[in-house]
């Protein structure tokens, strides 16, 4: 099924092939249509949305509550199936997967940052960032070198023990990104990451993104914030269910950030 | 089994989180376990009590005694049916009764025995040697009355530990002293060795003496005897050792064995009546503390799904970052199994401990299966009631477990 799923795939990039794709895209969605049923009536949260995310890319996903653009991040992250179209993340077909298929591929291909740092209680850092790992059968001597690893990443070495009550809202973010780069995922998914925090800490936490995208990680955020959305390299504009712009666009620079000292002028991420 | 490992750290940490309710958990299965330990033990402790005290009977006897008045149960007037000399000589005789070891005629009286201003109310048995024998006494110092004795009419008597202590300080040698038993003067010339307190009876407060010397001092003149105890010479052939007993006395007193004025007890039937009877007073005590485990069951698993009601949320995260069904299953599994183990092993604690106090006048007696059995209960009854709501957190979709509050 999976063989037959993936050659699927690759005739979606052969369509969209001719400009010279070196890697398939992260993320191919095509007329991804999500239905549910309220009160016995259909309601469209998605009316055939359709987009590519190339490898590298940092994506802003924008809309008002009510854009679709919760549905559609929750499809991207395989917390949900779509009720028709197509999706394929990093080569592998979403559709007609099991429960326990999709875990396998949310633990494996993407890292969550959620608005909520979701975080689990009565776990110290260390643990909430070990944690994807323990689930992905990695030894215990390696998770922790590489929980410790992403942590001092993040800037938070000093603080491997603390509980995530004894942390700012900043750095349980940070703690958050942490665990969704320790699996070294084809995507980070970011559900309103600075919606909990200060500007302050959401410029630092952008800082961090601004980072990781220069690093080459692909990452995917919903916000409706236009000015976080600002610090992406593209920015796609969902109203209604569906996309009613796409741009490509000079990212911003961190302000405050610390750690974001090098220019990130950003040439990558336009090449499409 | 690292990964075994770490789930059994994280249910304790999970477990951890709340104290106090996992301590009320907890104290269900406890309870529970402790009284299936408790009462387990206390059933054992009874049949065990009742079976000495038909123990103290002696050993293979069969007990014959008048069962009132002239039998006429079958319409037969039947004359003088007592138990006398000549019944005795007829069972002794081996070819009568080949079954039987020896016969002793019994008289009892109760009196009061006196030395100086001690006194002390006590059950005199009159008899004959054997009868010592029979009924699993020992004399632990000085001599057993003897058939010289019994054929002289001698006032000497062997007397228990119990009246032993009941009229002599601490200290003092009853051997050779005289007592009083009502009016009459006996000699102490044996003692016997405690056979203990059965519950029901104190087997320690009698004196024995020569059944001539009874009927001269202390009942006066009979033709009859209370009643014979007879040994029989295996518990084999005790029901044997009934039927030629049975048979002698019908032909003595020229009647049937079914019209026979006499009531036979068999210590052999005996047990086994008092056994299967304390079986079912076993079992019934098993059911009560079963009952009570049960309730514990059902508070493990209300709890549990409490908790995973609570943790709807982290359970959504878990999920949402990789975590499949079978890990969230395990998690919950674990954490109410560790709870009713938990609860078990305190519970087996206590109720071992409870157990070493008398309870009710009974002595409890560790059923050496209960320990097992209710650790064995309590670690199903954490798997059992954690099921199902381990089923209904490892079953939540991601997406609607990470949208609770």
């Amino acid at each position: 099924m999976t063989l037959t799923s993936d050659g699927v795939t690759v005739v979606v990039l052969d369509e969209r092939g001719q400009r010279p794709a070196v890697e398939p895209p992260i993320i191919a969605l095509s007329n991804i249509v999500k239905s549910y049923k309220m009160g016995g009536v259909d309601v469209l949260a998605t009316r055939g949305v359709s987009f590519t995310v190339a490898k590298g890319e940092f994506v802003a996903i924008m809309g008002a509550s009510g854009s679709g653009k919760s549905t559609l991040m929750n499809i991207i992250g395989c917390l949900d199936i779509p009720t028709s179209g197509h999706y394929s993340l990093d080569g592998v077909n979403i559709r007609n997967l099991d429960d326990q298929a999709l875990s396998r591929i949310r633990n494996m291909k993407i890292g969550f940052v959620f608005q909520g740092f979701n975080l689990i209680p009565r776990m110290s850092a260390l643990q909430n960032v070990e944690l994807p790992m323990a689930y992905a059968g990695i030894k215990p001597k390696e998770r922790r070198e590489r929980a410790i690893v992403a942590l001092e990443l993040v800037g938070l070495g000093q603080r491997l023990e603390h509980f995530s009550n004894e942390l700012s809202g900043g750095q349980q973010q940070r703690v958050s990104i942490a665990r969704a780069i320790s699996t070294n995922p084809a995507l980070i998914l970011a559900d309103e990451p600075t919606g909990n925090l200060d500007s302050k800490s959401s410029n630092e936490l952008m800082g961090l993104f601004t980072d990781l995208h220069n690093h080459g990680r692909t990452i995917v955020m919903i916000t409706h914030e236009s000015d976080i959305a600002e610090y992406a390299s593209r920015v796609v504009e969902l109203r209604d269910g569906s996309i009613i712009s796409d741009r490509l666009q000079s990212a911003r620079v961190p302000s405050l950030s610390t750690s974001a000292g090098a220019s990130s002028q950003d040439g990558d991420g336009s090449e499409v | 089994m690292s990964n075994m490992f770490g789930n059994l750290i994280m249910a304790v940490r999970g477990i951890g989180s709340n104290w106090l309710r996992t301590l009320l958990t907890m104290l269900g299965v406890l309870i529970g376990v402790a009284s299936v330990i408790v009462l387990l033990a206390i059933g054992t402790g009874t049949s065990r009590s009742i079976e000495n005290s038909i123990q103290s009977l002696g050993s293979n006897t069969l007990t014959v005694f008048s069962s009132g008045g002239s039998g006429t149960s079958s319409g037969t007037q039947i004359r003088n049916t007592n138990l006398n000399s000549a019944s005795v000589s007829l069972i002794s005789n081996p070819n009568n009764a080949p079954d039987v070891q020896s016969v002793s005629p019994v008289i009892t009286t109760s009196v009061t025995a006196t030395k100086q201003s001690s006194t002390y109310s006590t059950s005199v048995i009159g008899s004959t040697p054997s009868y010592l024998v029979a009924s699993n006494y020992t004399v632990s110092a000085g001599r057993s009355i003897s058939a010289a004795d019994v054929t002289s009419h001698a006032q000497v008597i062997d007397i228990g530990a119990s009246v032993a202590s009941g009229l002599f300080v601490t200290g003092t040698d009853p051997l050779g002293q005289q007592i009083e038993l009502g009016s009459a003067r006996f000699t102490i010339v044996g003692l016997l060795a405690s056979k203990g307190s059965t519950g029901l009876t104190n087997a320690d407060a009698v004196v024995i003496a020569p059944y001539t010397a009874v009927q001269d001092q202390l009942t006066g003149e009979s033709q009859s005897f209370s009643e014979l105890l007879i040994q029989g010479k295996s518990a084999s052939t005790l029901s044997l050792a009934q039927s030629e007993v049975e048979s002698v006395l019908a032909a003595q007193n020229d009647t049937t064995v079914a019209a026979l004025p006499f009531n036979v007890l068999n210590q052999a039937s005996l047990i086994s009546t008092a056994t299967s009877s304390s079986k079912t007073f076993t079992a019934l005590l098993g059911w009560v503390a079963a009952v009570s485990l049960l309730v514990g069951a059902i508070g493990v698993m209300n709890i549990m799904l409490v908790t995973v009601t609570e943790r709807t949320r982290e359970i959504g995260i878990r999920k949402a970052i990789g975590a499949r069904k079978s890990v969230v299953l395990t998690q919950f599994l674990i954490e109410s199994t560790v709870i009713s183990f938990m609860g078990g092993v305190l519970g087996a604690i206590a109720g071992v401990v409870v157990s070493r106090f008398t309870i009710a006048g009974v002595k409890p007696v560790l059923a050496s299966y209960s320990i097992p059995l209710a650790l064995g209960v309590a670690l199903s009854v954490g798997i059992v009631a954690g099921f199902y709501p381990a089923y209904r957190a490892a079953s939540l979709r991601p997406i609607d477990a990470l949208r609770y509050e």
